[in-house]
Order: C-alpha cells, then structure tokens, then sequence
C-alpha cells in the first residue's frame, strides 16, 4: 500500500525528508506510521490525512496523503 | 511604586511642550501598561468623532511594567490612536529599543498631541525633550531615516519612524524600528503622518524602579538560557514564522488569489524551507533568544526581512511564488512603512476588482513588475488609482461599487491576515471580534479547531477558545508588554509571566487577576467603538462575505464545496456575546461593566449609544 508522507517545518530538517512516497502494510495506523518514521510520539503535533485532521488511532488508506506538522500558534 | 516609573510624558507638537504627568496606584493596577494605558488614555481624552488624521487625535506610546527589563522576550512597546482605516480605537506592538530607553527615561507611556508645522523628530534623553527639524529626512523611506538617526545618535538608541506611507498618510502605514520590525497595522503610522512626526529617538540612563531588580536580573537572565534552549531543542526559528505555509497549504488556509482560493501546486516554492535555504542572515528584538526574522536577497540584491504574514499575503494572495520577487515588494513595504498584510490584501483587492470588471486596468495576479508599480503609487499617493488604494480597500470598494465590498478583505475596514477561513468558523470568528479590526495577535484557533473539534463546528467551545486566547494573546502580552512566541511557539509556561510581574512590582497577583485586567480592555475597547459607531450592530463582528459565498467554494481539495454558514455564524457569534456578558449588539452589558469597573467608562457612553 502506497502513501504520501509530508513533514513540516522544523520536522523536515529534524527527521531527515520533507516528503516522500511509502510503502506500508496494510491497517497500519498512524501511530504505527509515527515509529516507522522514528517520530517521537510524545512530541505535540497536528496530522492530517488528505488536508483534515487524523487521529493516531485511525489506519492509513492506499493513496492517502499524510502531512505531519508541529503545532503552530500563528505568529 | 515598584513595576512602574509612575510618569507619563506629554508632548504638543502645536506648541512644542512637553509636561509630565503621574499616574496613581489605582490606575496601574487597572490598566498595567500597553495596550491597557492607551484603551483608557485614548477613551478618555478623545471627543468621540473627531478626524483620526487631524490634530485632535493622540498618539500613544505605550509600554508595561515587565517591558524593557531583560526577561524571555521583553523589547516590545505599544503604539495606539483612533485608527484611520477602521475609525475605532487602533494598536499594534513592536519591537524596538525604545521600550527600554522610554522606560530609563522614567517614563510608562508618551502622549504625543496636536500637529507640528515642519516635519520634526521628538528627541527624548532623560528628563530632556527636544523638537527637532526633519525636514532633511521627510520623503525619505525607513530604511534611509533610520540610518541618519543612527548617524546623529549612534545605534543604541531607541527609534520609532514613519516612511512615505505615514507621511502621505495611506491609512494603513506603520510604525517601524530598528530596520525590521513594523507595528501599529491600524495606520498608527499615518497618525504620525499627519501630526508632521517623522521620528521618535529616546535615551535613558535611570533604573526602572523593580521590588526585586536583583532577583528580577537572575530570573529574567536564566529564562532567557532556557527559552533559547527551547528553541534551539525544537528547531522552531529553523523556519520561523514561515514553516505554517507549507501547513496551510496541505489544510486549505492559505489566501491564494485574493483568498478565492486555498491552495496552490507551486506553494511550495515560497514555503519555510526555501526561505532557509535562501537566508543570509536572521534579526529579532531586544531581549529576544528566538529571532523570527530572516532575510534574503530581494531581486533587486537587497536585504528583505520576511514572516509568513508578508510572504502569504504579498506572495501566493498575488499569485507571485519567487521569494526575491515577494522579497522586493516586502522591502518595498518596509521601507514606504506600509503595513505588508493590508498592502498585499489592497493590492489582491485591486486585481480581483479588474479581473471581475469591477474597474478598467491592465493588472493581472502574478504580475510582480506592475504590483510593484501600484505600490509605489500608493506610497507616495500618485495618481487616481494610488490616491483611491491608498485608502484601504473597504473604502476603495465603496467608491468602485458593482458589489466589490464582497471581496474586499476585510473586518471593520481593516485587511485580515493570512489565513484563509473560507471553512474555518471559529478563525473567521477570531478575524470578526478582533477589537482593531481583523488581525490575527489577538486569538489564532485554527489548530485547536481543526486539531481538537470537528472543522464544521459552530459551538460553544469555538467561542470560549477565542475569549481564552484573547485573554492570553490580546491582553496579558498587550499590557504587560512581551512578545508572546516563547509562550506560544515553544510552550514557555504562562506561569512565568505572574513571576516576573510580582518580582518588578512586589505584588502577588494570579493568571486569574490577569485575565480580569484583560476583559476589562476588551470591553473599554468596545466602549470606544460604541461612542464612535452609535448605530453599531453584530455586522461589524462579522468576516468578509466571500467566506460565506457558495459560488467561491473551492472545486477540489479538503473543503470542496464547504463554505461558512450565515445563521450558524451567527450562532458561534452569539455564544461569543453570551460568554462575554454582551448583548446582541456586541456591546458588554450595564451588568459585565460593573463587574470590570467600568461603570463611569459605560455611563460616558451612554450619550452615544443605550445600554442594555
């Protein structure tokens, strides 16, 4: 199963990409997709899937777009 | 009285005098400084319905009782009048060595009255003020004046100067400092204009009076070790304020095309992590540890300082995605000390009004060459179309007509910022009851709505989370005066702020008598727009009406077909109100006022507008 990931600010020099296709198992969910990229869990961010928000809990589907950002208070 | 000097400083540039003036313990504790002082100065000194670009208006220079003292982000001061783009009561806050140099000078604020007869710099070292010509430096930019303060004065000292904007006063022209930093969005520097004040320069060498300066000097010195830690631990200042680019983009907030749409394929281009790639160098305030300000080479091969606020509203809102070409329209608007967010959204405006026939003209989005071109004829206000967007584009629309209002930007006059709420309730709700008119210092909500409540809520928590942030955001960091980036970008606690307050005052006060002080602003700012707008209604609370068009929806993407809702707008409006203690107008009742100590400020209302 083939998914976009997209980090955002800071995560992209943190974790080593900005954005990037990946293969993925199957009812993986967000949090196991969280420890294939070695984000920390417990850092506070906002993910999306395809533009709205997702909870770690829910799984990943073929084709999804997943943007991993940190919690911007907007300046 | 320990946490303030106790003095205000009182300048008429009519007859080139300068008293002052001391302020009681009472008065200090109600109001604490910044945005607080000047609400309250501004609402009782001013005849409600006078011209904000004549004589009769003020300008206040206002700081607080922890600004200037080295603690976590403590160099930035207050600027205010009657504002010349919304009519109602006008702020904005930047960095700026003047903070501390006022502050030695052994004042809490400045007063500025009247209308000198020459273009003139107001120089104050200590107890001294000087009305000096600036004749020399008028038509010149920030950029050029700056340096010729510096020459006179050397570079420590504190400055506060306009550019052509202000002294063409285009109603949206700033205040600038220290070559980067710009406040005062509501035209505080057309005030400045108008009363002929091309500059601002302070020297002071007192001790700001503090129950605990020694104390004060360990723990403001160590929380500045640890919030540049913080920052360096969270990689934040990597991209600053414009790593939220890209995330708006991917989210559909982002004001593409004068906000017509919400995302755009070359966004990326224009995104936080080119603007790295392309820093040359990185300026913040006084007493900052996490500069926001990075600069590139324009196209023109100089140095422009750009935010995300700058970059989404003169970049992809005018369909431009190459950072030199947002950078020269940036320096552009730094230098003529235009606001950049209303220049981009005039210049937005401007081109939807041509591309929809509204008006004749040969403008196109993406067209930087002619963008820049239109910039400098609202700058120097040149010709027909400079002289009609020099006005702002509410103003502009009324004149054009053909139903342009729709698409002009804007809340209570003044342009939003960079977030495009097209389907994002509880931000356009922020945009609506911003007390300057729209801006996003006073209450950003976006991530807690789209993070932590369904994106097409209209409840009750919407509204709680913009008052809770208001409280923060447009008070406590308003009167206090700080920058709020440690708090809100790294999770500096809040706590802190209580701590510092009480070691320079020697007081005890809690968040909760904070959050007091701050709706007790609120609604004294409300009470200025009651006097100035007696027929005033909830409309003026309301986001600009294309958020609410359905034939603006966007075709594709995360919001396809989504657009706000009239009544249910309406509704979150309500609970805001409600919450707030205001009636249906959006004015605080007899009830809320005497619950905040206002209830001389409402009975001075109530010649203009009945309360309830």
């Amino acid at each position: 199963m083939k998914i976009t990931v997209k980090l955002i600010g800071p995560f992209v020099q943190l974790f080593g990409f900005g954005e990037k296709e990946m293969e993925v198992a199957p009812a993986t969910t967000i949090d196991g997709l969280l420890g294939l990229i070695a984000i920390d869990k417990a850092r506070p961010k906002i993910i999306t899937r395809n533009g709205l928000a997702v909870g770690t809990d829910e799984t990943v589907e073929n084709g999804d777009r997943i943007v991993i950002s940190p919690i911007y208070s907007g300046g | 009285m320990n946490g303030w000097t106790g003095r205000i400083l009182r300048v008429n540039l009519t007859t080139k005098t300068a008293r002052t003036e001391s302020f009681s313990e009472e008065f200090a504790h109600k109001w604490i400084g910044g945005r607080g002082f000047a609400a309250k100065i501004l609402y009782d000194e001013l005849k409600p319905g006078i011209d904000p670009l004549g004589p009769d208006n003020k300008f206040i220079v206002a700081m607080g009782p922890i600004a200037g003292i080295p603690a976590p982000n403590t160099g930035k001061t207050v600027v205010a009048a009657k504002s010349p783009i919304t009519g109602g009561y006008g702020d904005g806050n930047l960095g700026t060595r003047i903070t501390e140099h006022l502050r030695k000078c052994g004042f809490d604020a400045l007063i500025v009255e009247g209308r000198a007869e020459r273009p003139t710099m107001l120089y104050i070292e200590d107890d001294k003020v000087e009305f000096l010509p600036a004749d020399e430096v008028w038509g010149k930019g920030t950029f050029e004046t700056n340096a010729w303060i510096y020459a006179k004065y050397g570079k420590g000292v504190g400055v506060l100067n306009i550019g052509q904007g202000g002294e063409n006063m285009v109603r949206y022209a700033v205040v600038r400092s220290l070559e980067g930093r710009a406040g005062g969005r509501p035209g505080m520097g057309a005030v400045m204009g108008s009363k002929r004040l091309k500059a601002i320069v302070a020297k002071g060498s007192k001790p700001i009076p503090q129950a605990d300066a020694a104390g004060m000097k360990k723990l403001g010195q160590d929380d500045l070790r640890k919030v540049h830690e913080m920052d360096k631990q969270s990689g934040w200042s990597i991209q600053s304020t414009n790593g939220v680019l890209a995330w708006c983009n991917e989210v559909a907030a982002l004001p593409v095309r004068n906000f017509r749409k919400t995302q755009h394929p070359d966004a990326w281009k224009v995104d936080g992590e080119r603007l790295n790639n392309a820093r040359i160098a990185t300026y913040g305030c006084p007493n900052c540890t996490m500069r926001c300000g990075i600069t590139i080479h324009d196209d023109a091969g100089r140095e422009s300082e750009l935010d995300y606020e700058n970059v989404g509203l003169l970049g992809p809102n005018l369909e431009i995605f190459d950072l030199p070409q947002v950078g020269a329209l940036n320096y552009m608007c730094d230098d003529y000390g235009i606001d950049t967010m209303s220049g981009g959204c005039v210049l937005s405006f401007y081109a939807d009004a041509v591309d929809h026939g509204a008006i004749p003209g040969d403008i196109k989005f993406g067209d930087a060459e002619k963008f820049k071109e239109i910039l400098t004829s609202i700058a120097l206000r040149r010709g027909e179309i400079g002289n009609l967007l020099a006005e702002g584009s509410l103003r502009a629309a009324r004149k054009i007509g053909k139903n342009s209002e729709a698409y002009a930007m804007q809340v209570k006059g003044l342009e939003v910022a960079a977030y495009n709420c097209k389907f994002i309730p509880g931000m356009a709700l922020a945009f609506g009851v911003s007390p300057i008119g729209a801006h996003h210092k006073e209450s950003w909500v976006i991530t807690f709505e789209l993070k932590q409540t369904s994106r097409d809520s209209y409840g009750p928590e919407k509204a709680q989370k913009v008052i809770d942030l208001q409280r923060i955001r447009g008070g406590l960091f308003e009167y206090m005066v700080s920058c709020r980036f440690p708090w809100i970008e790294l999770g500096w606690g809040l706590e802190n702020y209580p701590k510092y307050f009480n070691a320079v005052s020697g007081l005890s006060w809690t968040l909760d008598d904070f959050w007091k002080v701050s709706d007790r602003i609120y609604s004294m700012i409300k009470l200025f727009w009651l006097r100035e707008y007696p027929q005033t209604d909830r409309k003026l609370d309301y986001p600009p009406a294309v958020w609410f068009d359905p034939d603006n929806v966007d075709k594709e993407g995360p919001i396809a077909g989504r657009h706000l809702e009239y009544d249910k707008y309406d509704g979150l409006l309500q609970h805001y109100y409600d919450i707030r203690g205001y009636d249906r107008r959006g004015i605080p009742t007899k009830a809320t006022l005497e619950r905040l100590g206002l209830t001389e400020e409402g009975k001075a209302a109530e010649k203009f507008g009945a309360l309830t």
